[in-house]
């Protein structure tokens, strides 16, 4: 009787420690890096690519860019280490950037609360014993060799021009002094010999023209929308020098829409009217010189995010009559203050042309192309979630862009790598596991 | 006739219920365990209580069991285009049981008490894996206390019927897409006790001749209710804190489906015990989850989440073997057919159709005692799903679960 217990309970020991050792699994394709090699990858672009955020590039934005993640993916199918030209710890607010640091309380009843946006002056990697570029203070230098080679502010015209160096900082920074003035983009990152590139680059040809409301900088020869013709050119050469004529493998992307930010969404006029508390407040825009250069704000003038601070204050347009700015034809928003509806038009139709040298250029070069200007219409146009987590184009809820109300949150960096993954995936027989978007952060709150 | 009836007795030993399809746990008997929970078709002994009140007046004794089960569950998960397991749960033990007396009052009438938790789950995900904000862990759970009374028509025919007394809790965590200054991400945790809810079990048993005897057994869909339960934040950042608001309360419904099973039993010979049994599951009442806020959460007075479950049905198999007088050994299997549609699946029950195998055995002590131990594999089938419409976690689940068991029976 008592050898039975024994027997038994040991038995039944013994077998509970082997079935519950027993863990379950999931069979899944081991992650493989198919035709490509790996083992040098070099991403080129502006500053989506460089990881930067939130009106500035600074170490964390760096460290969560997408070719970064895409990279750290790329290792687990054999992919080489990616070295990106990060800020160090001492100086990691890089250019500096913008923190959100409280909300005021909503201007009227049902308005929005407004975020206080503070810039961050500690830590930064700004230089002070040189003078400043154009472009802005010149910053730590990194010229060491790099697979990072992102610039914010490059455009496809910029790239060919040798004096780009001595104008954009962000450039100034990757180059030696002697190659600053005299090498251009295109040369610098054909030096790199990479084994496998993304190229988002065209952005700025466009974008910056329209977020200073279509209006050019005299000053500055890289504000207006690049030709078409030109842009051909340059990215004829740009692509040849990365792919080889099919040496090198690769993945471009095209040019979002430009409604497809925040940056261009937020400042509704109903919002206005909200924050304004008068439910029938005509808001007045500058879309032309002279007396009848002013209309009203309608349906499709896209007001940027930087006008919103602007709009109401009280401006003295004549010795004792003050009137709040865009309320009256007598003080409207400025030309570059919107984007009118015109405008709009005529930025998409731009877009729309460059897209098309871009997939042409990219077929020519047998390089498949990620369409993120549908990705972004179709994806972060309209809410969707994904783990739980809801994701919109809004600005600071949602999720995907950052406090610049361009760039993108490390959760929107992410989302993006996975996008790159998936289309090098169904085209170079491929299987890179996509990135975890929940580990990388969207905005931070106070 | 006496190992008849020690064969009985084995039977009735204990009862629990086991992870099965959607959040029911079939474990409400170790000896009906170890025979593919079967046993509506048969005189299972005190635990016709669950199985079939209308067997309960036709095993001629009184008696008590006490049993209960260990649950180990364990599920892995890979994250849709991830290349590997991505998160595996970290489950508590879970421990169904069960307690059954019946008092034999007289050759027609017989009366008893059970108390058994046909369903409950406890899942436990962590919050660190990407699906944190659909689950950090779930605990639910619900107890029946089942008096019961049984009448034998005639030697052959015996009906019986039980109030079901249900109590129950329910404790879910998320973790919430809201972070702070350090990037700590916000959390809910919904926490309740379920008003008492009543239900039924009723059956008929039907024995024509010494080796066969067939049953119909019905218990009854239960709608839990949790009214003012608690809702806590934690790491909400201050600039969100109206969107949680600390004190809120909630309401929330969930239904203990109703099953209906048709079993049988043979005896080919006076050692050898078979039985099927099938149950039909009606999930068709778990239409949605829904929590109703006494205060706005997220903006919003209520959260709902679609789980439009179908009924499905249980199919048995069972067998028992005497090999002597005093031991018994039993060996069944069972397929549940999941009631989750595609792309509704859910971190809470990441279910799919599952396959259990089981054996036990039973041993006679004395006249009086006897004891059953039970051992359940269970192994779900891989399942990859998109969950959009349930505002699920996508991607591929494999569930399995092992569950020993054992009891005791004393008859008087």
């Amino acid at each position: 009787m008592k050898k039975f217990f024994y027997k038994s309970s040991v038995l039944a020991l013994m077998a509970g420690i082997f079935l519950t050792s027993c863990d379950p699994e999931i069979d899944v394709a081991n992650p493989s890096s198919g035709e490509l090699n790996l083992t040098k990858y070099v991403a080129v672009g502006n500053s989506l690519t460089a990881g930067y955020a939130d009106g500035g590039l600074y170490r964390e934005g760096q460290l969560s860019s997408f070719p970064a993640l895409m990279a750290q993916q790329f290792e687990t199918a054999g992919g080489g280490s990616f070295v990106q030209p990060l800020f160090t710890e001492a100086q990691a607010n890089g250019s500096g950037y913008l923190k959100l640091t409280g909300f005021n309380p909503p201007a009227a009843p049902g308005a929005s609360p407004s975020p206080i946006l503070t810039p961050v002056t500690t830590n930064l990697a700004v230089r002070t014993d040189v003078a400043p570029l154009p472009g802005g203070p010149r910053l730590t230098k990194f010229t060491d060799p790099v697979n990072n080679y992102a610039v914010p502010g490059m455009s496809v015209l910029s790239s060919a021009t040798p004096i780009y160096g001595g104008v954009n900082p962000h450039f100034d920074r990757l180059l030696a002094d002697a190659e600053v003035g005299s090498k251009s983009y295109i040369a610098k990152v054909a030096e790199s010999q990479p084994t496998f590139f993304t190229l988002w680059l065209g952005n700025n040809d466009v974008l910056t023209y329209a977020t200073n409301g279509a209006v050019v900088n005299p000053t500055n020869p890289f504000s207006d929308k690049t030709p078409v013709a030109t842009f051909k050119a340059i990215y004829t050469s740009l692509l040849g020098a990365l792919a080889k004529g099919g040496e090198v493998e690769g993945v471009v992307a095209n040019i979002p829409d430009v409604a497809a930010t925040p940056f261009f969404t937020t400042v509704t006029l109903d919002a206005i009217r909200k924050s304004a508390g008068m439910s029938d407040l005509k808001v007045y825009i500058r879309v032309a010189e002279g007396p009848t250069g002013v209309r009203e704000l309608g349906e499709g003038d896209l007001v940027l995010l930087t006008t919103q601070a602007a709009i109401g204050r009280v401006d003295q347009v004549a010795p004792g009559v003050s009137i709040p700015h865009g309320f009256h034809p007598a003080n409207p928003l400025t030309d570059s203050e919107v984007l009118d509806k015109d405008e709009v038009a005529e930025v998409r139709a731009h877009t729309q042309e460059l897209n098309k040298v871009i997939a042409e250029v990219a077929a020519a070069n047998k390089i498949p192309v990620f369409d993120v200007n549908k990705f972004f219409t179709e994806r972060f146009a309209r809410p969707f979630v994904q783990n739980g987590v809801p994701y919109s184009s809004a600005f600071i809820t949602g999720n995907v862009f950052s406090l610049d109300g361009i760039h993108l949150t490390p959760r929107g960096n992410a989302i993006v790598a996975n996008e790159f993954i998936r289309v090098i995936n169904s085209n170079y027989n491929t299987n890179i596991p996509l990135v975890d978007e929940t580990q990388y952060r969207a905005v931070l709150l106070p | 006739m006496k190992s008849k009836i020690l064969a009985l007795l084995g039977s009735a030993l204990i009862s629990g219920t086991a992870m099965a399809g959607g959040y029911q746990v079939n474990l409400a008997s170790q000896r009906q365990i170890g025979m593919g929970h079967t046993g509506t078709g048969l005189l299972t002994g005190t635990s016709s209580i669950f199985f079939n009140p209308g067997a309960m007046s036709h095993i001629g004794y009184s008696g008590i069991t006490i049993g209960g089960s260990a649950l180990v569950s364990k599920i892995a998960y890979s994250a849709p285009e991830s290349g590997g397991v991505t998160a595996r749960t970290d489950n508590p033990l879970g421990t169904p049981f069960q307690v059954y007396g019946v008092y034999n009052i007289n050759e027609k009438f017989s009366a008893g008490l059970g108390v058994y938790t046909p369903f409950g789950s406890t899942v436990n995900w962590g919050d660190e894996w990407n699906g944190r904000f659909g689950l950090n862990q779930l605990k639910l759970q619900a107890i029946y206390v089942q008096p019961t009374v049984s009448y034998a028509i005639t030697d052959k025919l015996g009906i019986g019927v039980g109030l079901s007394y249900v109590i129950g809790s329910v404790n879910l965590q998320r973790s919430l897409p809201v972070q702070n200054q350090d990037g700590t991400e916000g959390g809910i945790e919904l926490d309740g006790g379920a008003e008492s809810a009543f239900g039924f079990n009723a059956g008929i048993f039907f024995q024509p001749t010494e080796k066969f005897s067939i049953g119909v057994n019905y218990r009854s869909r239960v709608d839990l209710k949790v009214e003012g339960g608690d809702v806590m934040f934690s790491n909400i950042p201050m600039a969100a804190r109206a969107n949680f608001p600390e004190g809120a309360n909630f309401d929330a419904e969930l239904p203990m489906p109703s099953t209906l099973s048709v079993g049988i039993g043979f005896k080919p010979n006076e050692r050898l015990t078979l039985a099927a049994d099938i149950s039909h599951v009606g999930w068709d009442a778990y239409e949605k989850l829904r929590f109703d806020f006494s205060q706005n959460v997220a903006g919003s007075p209520f959260s709902e989440a679609a789980r439009n479950y179908d009924n499905a049905f249980i199919y048995r198999i069972g067998g028992e073997y005497m090999v002597n007088d005093a031991l018994a050994l039993r060996a069944g299997a069972y397929l549940d057919q999941t009631p989750v549609q595609d792309g509704y699946l859910t971190p809470e029950t990441p279910d799919s159709d599952s396959r259990g195998l089981s054996a036990g055995i039973g041993y006679s002590v004395s006249e009086n005692i006897s004891i059953d131990a039970s051992f359940l594999y269970i192994n779900k089938k891989e399942r990859t799903d998109a969950a959009n419409l349930s505002g699920g976690v996508a991607g591929t689940y494999k569930s399995v679960a092992y569950i020993p068991g054992i009891g005791l029976n004393f008859k008087f």
